[in-house]
């Protein structure tokens, strides 16, 4: 087992540098100049000549790469000059803010998405299953930002049930039991937007799988032992059925993150997402290319948890 | 309705301008009543500001937080009129060459050290006219020489009279840094003092925490009594414009700025929130919506078409569509609340739809079987979206397809000015305090090329290089005033551009919050809640 996580881990690293390589020049062939960002936007030919020069930008383009992949190479992602900050700092700093969202959201769409899966399944075409797959289906086809305003303005802003936007109120600055509070009121409404994306794949697939599973011949003679259909499904065909589930989860770690540029946008909250729309709106190449980097390790990683998952959920599956 | 002094009716607007100036030296906006001391004012703005040193960017997002914690030598009114800040008095030369500036005694840094001519001096030689992008490109090859003669003077000499040296002093453009702070940091672009700014403004840093909340906190030895009211200044990132207006709305927020054109109405209409219209705001003064012609295109360097372009763009309807009657339509380049230079004695294009295509038959440009006589692509910001399809519905009446083609600001800038592949665009171009700062640049010809917001259409005649340059020099303003008219007279017949609309900067604030300059770089210096 820990040979298999070594190799799949190792085989990440040229992955890494090819993420790294073409993060560079996406940013750069995009149009768009970051000088731009750096000093403002009212510069003469001589003053942005001059910037380009003290921050390198006017070599090569074949030399900037070399030069770059050679830092990346000795674990220097970069530093921001916008933010003042080294960009590995930055991101680091952001993180947890987004794990804050991105945490609860999969494990609610993870534990609905189920729940609702087994409740469609039990009855295929029944009027459950009918209302569960349509409202799966509009809670995925809604664009994020759009269910994020409408929850803002029904739940924040004409119930004032919850706050509008921030991760805290920085008027009361609350520390300890009253701050974690206060933080988990503003978490509920973007948790809500993300884990309403992401529970209608959960349920969806959850359900394809238990129907197939059910109809198989040992779920069959389970039943013909005359055993409950809760225990048939909850001890003997859920297992089962959870392989596909459990890659769908798997996969929606790169999607959350998506989803946390737009949900951390409508409501001010200062996560990776914001950071990654203002990093690549500024052409801010160093915390551009971290925050690609962090996604794809985020991918790799939770690729290795689904495949170990597997062996877990079943003994079928051996690596060595 | 709620409107603060400088967002009355326009018509009052001049018959206020006395007790403006009354206001803005600390009085709150009401005369009857008396400030109160302490609380919190919470700013939401839209983007993060990076670091703090408004010395060293342009940025509106830097300078939207800096100014609040440093000062100019001089301050702006809302009609771009000087008035003392650190410097309490001035005078210029007879020959208008040297600017002597006598600065205010006994003005203290954050840190508690001593404000001197030094510290002014430092500051231009080695920041402003190095980094400050604006300041740089105005006074470099102009300013000869600057001498402290004592601790508290300071003068500018330049080689020839320059006139709008005053306009370019107050916080935005000119910030005066401590030279004890940063004389010794080897390079002030990338200082760590930049997130930990002292200054000598009206409030002194405290915290920040990126993409969410500067913290700042009342400068008790601030150098003008009394100021400022507040405790405590929290400057909150809320990137999304509906988003602020909703926590506006909620009390979770004090003031923002950038409103939708779309909900002014609505914000007029609420009794717990004041509006504000002024002309200026963060990030420049005095705009006015521009639409650009390439004429490096053979297509629009016929004046023919250009003429058809602006018979056949219902200016009015982008007032009203666009703008919801907020603004005004423009008559040429420059803004018609910048008194002194403003001239309406130019030709008007009045909307003719039948005229703009007699014009486009003329310049042999006749519709095709679909009735298209040509496609033209029309660059713009996702945000100016809605000047691209009023435009694109009145062209196509003529004949005239408009390709609209979003683009973020990077990407625009390196398309309109370093490649040059567009055929029209449409920017927000503002004139700021003085023609000579935010007009010249866009039409002479001196200024063209890859540096962003320079003259998009390649505009060339030596005529208005030297009208520009010859107003600039001037000290007399009537004679500025003369040859501005001249300028604008002979660019509206012209045409390089096409000016659609004089835009306001618009912001909102709750009405308990008084004293507050929504046009100014530090809007808080005098504001005060009233409970």
């Amino acid at each position: 087992m820990l040979a298999f996580v070594a190799r799949r881990l190792s085989q990440a690293v040229p992955l890494l540098l090819a993420v790294a390589g073409l993060t560079f020049l996406l940013i750069e062939l995009a149009p768009g100049d970051p000088i731009v960002a750096l000093a403002g936007e009212d510069g003469d030919a001589a003053y942005v000549a001059m910037m380009r020069e003290r921050f390198g930008l006017d070599r090569p383009l074949g030399e900037r790469f070399v030069v770059y992949m050679g830092r990346v190479l000795r674990g220097d992602l970069g530093f921001s000059y916008r933010l003042q900050q080294s960009a590995v700092t930055a991101v680091l700093g952001r993180l947890p803010a987004t794990l804050l969202l991105i945490g609860p959201a999969l494990l609610l769409s993870t534990a609905f998405g189920l729940v609702l899966g087994v409740l469609a399944a039990r009855r295929p075409h029944s009027l459950t299953d009918t209302a569960v797959s349509t409202v799966s289906l509009l809670g995925h086809a809604v664009p994020v930002f759009w269910l994020a305003q409408l929850l803002l303005l029904v739940f924040a802003y004409r119930l004032e049930a919850f706050p509008v936007q921030g991760m805290r109120n920085v008027r009361l600055d609350a520390q300890g039991l009253a701050g974690a509070l206060d933080v988990a009121r503003h978490m509920v409404l973007p948790v809500t937007a993300l884990t309403v994306q992401f529970l209608a794949p959960i349920a969806r697939v959850a359900r394809a799988s238990l129907i197939d599973v059910l109809g198989q011949d040992y779920v069959r003679t389970a039943v013909a032992k005359g055993l409950q259909r809760r225990a048939v499904i909850g001890k003997h065909a859920l297992r089962n059925a959870l392989l596909p589930v459990v890659t769908v989860i798997g996969a929606q770690v790169g999607f959350m993150f998506s989803g946390a540029v737009l949900t951390e946008t409508v409501f001010a909250w200062p996560g990776l997402g914001r950071l990654l729309l203002s990093a690549m709106l500024a052409r801010d190449l160093a915390i551009v290319s971290s925050m690609f980097l962090l996604l794809t390790v985020a991918v790799v990683v939770s690729t290795l948890l689904v495949d170990l998952l597997y062996a877990a959920l079943d003994p079928r599956i051996r690596y060595g | 309705m709620n409107h603060a002094p400088a967002s009355r009716p326009r018509g009052l607007r001049r018959a206020l301008l006395p007790l403006l100036a009354v206001a803005l030296l600390g009085a709150p906006a009401l005369a009857n009543e008396t400030p109160q001391r302490g609380g919190t004012l919470v700013i939401g703005i839209g983007q993060n500001p990076g670091h703090l040193n408004p010395a060293i960017s342009t940025g509106s997002e830097v300078h939207a937080v800096a100014d609040s914690l440093f000062s100019g030598l001089i301050r702006l009114d809302d009609q771009a009129n000087p008035y003392p800040e650190l410097a309490r008095s001035w005078e210029v030369s007879a020959d208008a060459r040297t600017y002597t500036f006598h600065l205010r005694p006994g003005v203290r840094w954050h840190d508690g050290e001593p404000f001197t001519s030094a510290d002014v001096a430092f500051t231009f030689e080695q920041v402003l006219l190095r980094y400050h992008a604006r300041t740089r490109t105005g006074l470099e090859g102009r300013l000869e020489r600057i001498d402290t003669p004592d601790e508290l003077t300071v003068a500018f000499t330049f080689r020839e009279p320059y006139a709008p040296f005053l306009q370019q002093l107050n916080v935005t453009e000119a910030p005066i840094l401590p030279r004890h702070v940063y004389a010794t940091v080897p390079d002030v672009q990338t200082a760590p003092e930049n997130l930990t700014p002292v200054g000598t403004g009206p409030y002194r840093f405290v915290a920040y925490v990126v993409d969410d909340r500067v913290v700042l906190a009342r400068n008790d030895d601030y150098f003008k009594p009394d100021l400022p009211y507040l405790d405590r200044l929290i400057f909150r990132v809320i990137p999304d414009a509906n988003t602020r207006l909703l926590a506006l709305e909620r009390g979770e927020v004090d003031f923002i700025g950038g409103l939708p054109a779309g909900e002014l109405a609505r914000i007029d209409a609420l009794p717990e929130v004041t509006l504000y219209t002024p002309n200026s705001g963060s990030g420049g003064g005095f705009c006015v919506m521009t639409m650009s012609f390439n004429l490096e295109r053979e297509r629009l360097a016929d004046h023919r078409v250009r003429q058809a372009f602006a018979h056949a763009i219902d200016r009015q309807q982008v007032l009203e569509q666009v703008l919801f009657g907020h603004g005004r339509v423009a008559t040429g380049p420059i803004h018609s609340q910048l008194a002194f230079a403003y001239s309406d004695d130019v030709r008007a294009y009045p909307h003719d739809p039948a005229l703009a295509e007699a014009l486009l038959d003329a310049a042999g440009l006749p519709r095709g079987a679909d009735g298209t006589r040509f496609s033209t692509t029309f660059l713009h910001f996702p945000a100016f979206a809605k000047y691209g399809e009023v435009l694109r519905q009145n062209l196509a009446r003529v004949g005239v397809r408009l390709e609209l083609v979003a683009l973020d600001r990077a990407a625009f800038i390196t398309r309109v000015f370093e490649q040059r592949d567009f055929d029209t665009n449409v920017i927000s171009y503002c004139n700021n305090a003085d023609p000579a700062i935010g007009v010249a640049r866009v039409y002479v010809s001196t200024n063209i090329g890859n540096i962003p917001f320079s003259n998009a259409a390649a505009y060339v005649n030596p005529e208005v290089d030297r009208l520009f340059a010859e107003a600039a020099s001037q000290a007399d303003v009537e004679a500025r005033g003369r040859l501005y008219a001249e300028v604008q007279r002979l660019l509206v017949d012209e045409l390089p551009y096409l000016w659609l609309v004089e835009t306001q900067f618009s912001a909102a604030g709750r009405a308990e919050v008084r004293g507050l300059s929504p046009w100014s770089g530090s809007p808080a210096e005098a504001a005060w809640i009233a409970r």
